[in-house]
Order: structure tokens, then C-alpha cells, then sequence
């Protein structure tokens, strides 16, 4: 009876460990402006009004073909973009959404899309490129943003795997789904990344372990930095 | 419940009450800043001993902001004001880059309260109006936001003296409220 019971439980864990899902971070990202918010609440069907300028982190989380997938939302303005790096280590893919219906900004969108792809940590790992604002009259299409970004030529250089998807974030607030080609590429990038998982988590977890210990060694410098500043402050407030 | 629906939902129901906390280190400006959202004269502030409470309309939410004190004695009383708390406002003086690693610690602090878990936080990029602000990128730095992943964050340049970039702060609160 009691090993009945055990071999019960061992195969409730094994359903247990089976049902397990699989964490996936994503990192979302592009200029300020280009709907990259508005694209998430889309994806995990919370569609928005009107969305404010992100000038933070804003994470979203959804359950998706066995992964726990969360998505960070960054903020695109030129003084918040800085804080991207940071995020860097612990991403399997990356969302970059383009607002199409803005050519002037192609030059800056291409700078920003190089220098993410050319980062050690992004290198290789999967990129949806979401060519946004498509209702917008006189928008480029999936040929103009891809030249006029110079996608093959970054992708190939850095061996992303890519996919490029014309889109319009803001479909749905009227229909309450997410738009069908931004569906479609999330569920490719997610496709894409489940397959490459092995390799890829391999990378995050040795990146994240980077990270961790390069962290600790900064808060500890920091505290005592301010455990001195403490001390000093006392002593003076004796005097 | 999505957000959407819990937004339709809080809107449909006015004066639905909020508890707002204003938190900071001392001279962040934290009661200017109250005082501004209440339309208040703003001239003479003094440091605040122990706090200021008042209420705020703002897209059909009553918010009930409670302004504390931030000076070094007073901040082991923070904790008192957490309970039920809806978003997190932490003021900052943007001039005061000195004082960046120690805000950004005490902030540490107060977001690894278990009442405080998952509650939103608003950072008020206060002064502005000073020459030598500092930039959203650096505050972020200096205050190592990127080490919280629990919960959204935003950074919304401010001046409590002239009121710029105070509403777009409100209006940022009133998006984001804890999912309950
Ligand atoms: N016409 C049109 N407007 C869009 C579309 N997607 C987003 N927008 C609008 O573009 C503006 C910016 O959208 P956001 O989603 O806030 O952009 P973001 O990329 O998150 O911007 P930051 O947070 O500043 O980095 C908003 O006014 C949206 O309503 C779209 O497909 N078509
Ligand atoms: N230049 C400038 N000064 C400001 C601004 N906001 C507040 N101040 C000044 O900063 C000083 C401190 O403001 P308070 O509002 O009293 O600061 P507090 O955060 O309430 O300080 P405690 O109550 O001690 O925690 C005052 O002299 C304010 O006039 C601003 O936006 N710009
Ligand atoms: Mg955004
Ligand atoms: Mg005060």
C-alpha cells in the first residue's frame, strides 16, 4: 500500500514537472513613440486608451504555449534608453517596433536597432521587427523599413535569427484582439526561441550569473560608501 | 480583470478613494509638491515632522495622498504609513546628485516591505527648473532602478514651484493602479 502511494506520488510529480513552464523574458524595445506599449497591452489582451510615454519599466506578463512568458515594456526616449543594458543579460529574444508613418527618424532608429544587435549579450538571439503604424497614410512598407534600416545586412552581421511583420498596434481597441500579423510574429519569436531554448537559457543563465555577482560587489561598494558618509556625518554633528 | 475593465469599472464608480504615498528624502520637496496638487499657495514649506494628508480629485478618483516627513530621524517611521498603500510617489531632488546612492538606498528599503509588494512606484524627478538636473538615464543610475523587477516604474520630470510634469505624474498613477 504505501509504496502504492509512493509510486502515486512520484508520477503526480512527474505530471507536476511536466506542466512546469518554461520562463521567457523578452526584451521590447525602439524609439520613443513607435507603439511599443501599446503593442504589449495588445499581446496579453489589456488594450489601452491612450498609453503615456514610458520612462521606466513597465512588465508584462502572459502564460503562452507552455512558457511563462514576461515582456519588458522600456521606455524609448533618448534619456531613459540608456537603462536597456541593463535588462540585456536576462532576455531570450527581442521585440523592436518601428513607427513606420516616421521616415525622419530612420536614421536615429537604425543607429539604435545597430548598436542593440552589435551588443555581446543580443547577439544571436531572435528579433521580431514590428513595422508599426501601417494605418497611417503614406506609411513605409515592409521593403522601405527594411532597407531604409539596413536589417539584412545588421541581422546577418550579428546572426540574428528575424522576422519582419507590417503591423498596427492599435487595431485592437476596436476589435479587443491583438493585431493578426503582431500575433502571428509572437507567436514565431516564441516558436523560434523554444527551439533554440537549450542554447539560449544556457546563454541567460550564465549571463544573469555575470550579472548577479557584478551587482553584489556594487551594493556592497555602495553601502560602504554610504556607511562612511555616515561616520563622517556623525562624528561632524559631535563637534 | 483585465486593467481596461477595471478602469471602466473604477470610473463608473466616482470618488473611488486611493491611497496615495508621498515619500522622499528630506528637501526632495515632497510638501511643495503636495501643496501644488492641491492648488495651494506654495511659498513657505518647513520641513515636515510628521506628515500632511489631503485629498486630490483626478479622473473621477478621490486620491488620499499622505505626505511624511523625510528627514534622517523620521524615516523609521515610514513604515507606519504603508499599510493599503495603492501607488508609491518617491520624490527626488534632481539637483542633489550627491544624495542619489543614499535615496536610492532608502527607496531599496522600503520596496522590500512585504505591505508595499508589487505596489507601483512613481519617481518625481523634482526640480527640473535647477540648471544641473539631472537626465531621467542618470536618476535611473544613481538610484538603480533597474534593480527592481517586481513591479512597473516610471520616472516623471517635475518642478512641485512651477507645476510642470505634475499632472502627466497624476495621470501616470491613475493608469497604473495595483491590480486587485
Ligand atoms: N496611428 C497609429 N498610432 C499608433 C499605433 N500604435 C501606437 N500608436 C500611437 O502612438 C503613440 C505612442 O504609442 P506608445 O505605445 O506609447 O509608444 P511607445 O513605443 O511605448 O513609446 P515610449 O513609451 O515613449 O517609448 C500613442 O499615441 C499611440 O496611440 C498604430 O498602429 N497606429
Ligand atoms: N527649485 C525648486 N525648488 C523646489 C522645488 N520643489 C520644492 N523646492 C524647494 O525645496 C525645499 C524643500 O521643499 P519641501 O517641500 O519642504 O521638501 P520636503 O520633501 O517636504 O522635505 P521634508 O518635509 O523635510 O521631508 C523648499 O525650499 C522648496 O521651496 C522645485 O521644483 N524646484
Ligand atoms: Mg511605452
Ligand atoms: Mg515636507
Amino acid at each position: 500500500m504505501s509504496s502504492l502511494l509512493s509510486k502515486m506520488g512520484n508520477c503526480l510529480l512527474l505530471l507536476g514537472l511536466k506542466k512546469e513552464k518554461r520562463p521567457v523574458t523578452l526584451l521590447l524595445v525602439g524609439l520613443d513613440n513607435a507603439g511599443k506599449t501599446t503593442a504589449a497591452k495588445g499581446i496579453v489582451g489589456e488594450p489601452m486608451e491612450d498609453v503615456a510615454p514610458t520612462v521606466g519599466f513597465a512588465p508584462e506578463n502572459l502564460e503562452y504555449r507552455g512558457c511563462e512568458v514576461t515582456i519588458y515594456d522600456l521606455g524609448g526616449g533618448s534619456k531613459i534608453r540608456p537603462v536597456w543594458t541593463k535588462y540585456f543579460s536576462e532576455i531570450h529574444g527581442v521585440i523592436f517596433v518601428v513607427d513606420s508613418s516616421d521616415a525622419s527618424r530612420l536614421e536615429e532608429c537604425k543607429e539604435v536597432l545597430v548598436k542593440l544587435l552589435s551588443d555581446k549579450k543580443i547577439a544571436g538571439k531572435p528579433i521580431l521587427v514590428l513595422a508599426n503604424k501601417q494605418d497611417v497614410e503614406g506609411a513605409m512598407d515592409e521593403v522601405d523599413v527594411v532597407e531604409g534600416l539596413g536589417i539584412e545586412a545588421v541581422v546577418n552581421k550579428y546572426k540574428c535569427p528575424t522576422r519582419v511583420e507590417t503591423c498596427t498596434a492599435t487595431t485592437t481597441r476596436s476589435t479587443n484582439k491583438p493585431d493578426k500579423p503582431i500575433a502571428d510574429g509572437f507567436r514565431w519569436l516564441i516558436d523560434t526561441i523554444v527551439v533554440h531554448y537549450a542554447v539560449i537559457n544556457k546563454r541567460v543563465v550564465k549571463d544573469m550569473e555575470r550579472e548577479r555577482n557584478h551587482q553584489k560587489k556594487e551594493m556592497e561598494e555602495r553601502k560602504e560608501r554610504l556607511l562612511r558618509l555616515r561616520l563622517e556625518r556623525e562624528r561632524a554633528e559631535k563637534r | 480583470m483585465g486593467l481596461l475593465s477595471l478602469l471602466r469599472k473604477l470610473k463608473s464608480a466616482p470618488d473611488q478613494e486611493l491611497r496615495i504615498l508621498l515619500l522622499g528624502l528630506d528637501n526632495a520637496g515632497k510638501t511643495t509638491l503636495l501643496k501644488k496638487l492641491a492648488s495651494e499657495d506654495i511659498t513657505q514649506t518647513t520641513p515636515t515632522q510628521g506628515f500632511n494628508i489631503k485629498s486630490v480629485q483626478s479622473d473621477g478618483f478621490k486620491l488620499n495622498v499622505w505626505d511624511i516627513g523625510g528627514q534622517r530621524k523620521i524615516r523609521p517611521y515610514w513604515r507606519n504609513y504603508f499599510e493599503n498603500t495603492d501607488v508609491l510617489i518617491y520624490v527626488i531632488d534632481s539637483g542633489d546628485r550627491k544624495r542619489f546612492e543614499e535615496t536610492g538606498q532608502e527607496l531599496g528599503e522600503i520596496l522590500s516591505e512585504e505591505k508595499l509588494a508589487g505596489v507601483p512606484v512613481l519617481i518625481f524627478a523634482n526640480k527640473q527648473d535647477l540648471f544641473n538636473a539631472a537626465p531621467a538615464s542618470e536618476i535611473a543610475e544613481g538610484l538603480q532602478l533597474h534593480t527592481i523587477r517586481d513591479r512597473t516604474w516610471q520616472i516623471q520630470a517635475c518642478s512641485a514651484t512651477s507645476g510642470e510634469g505634475v499632472k502627466d505624474g497624476l495621470d501616470w498613477v491613475c493608469k497604473n493602479l495595483k491590480k486587485k
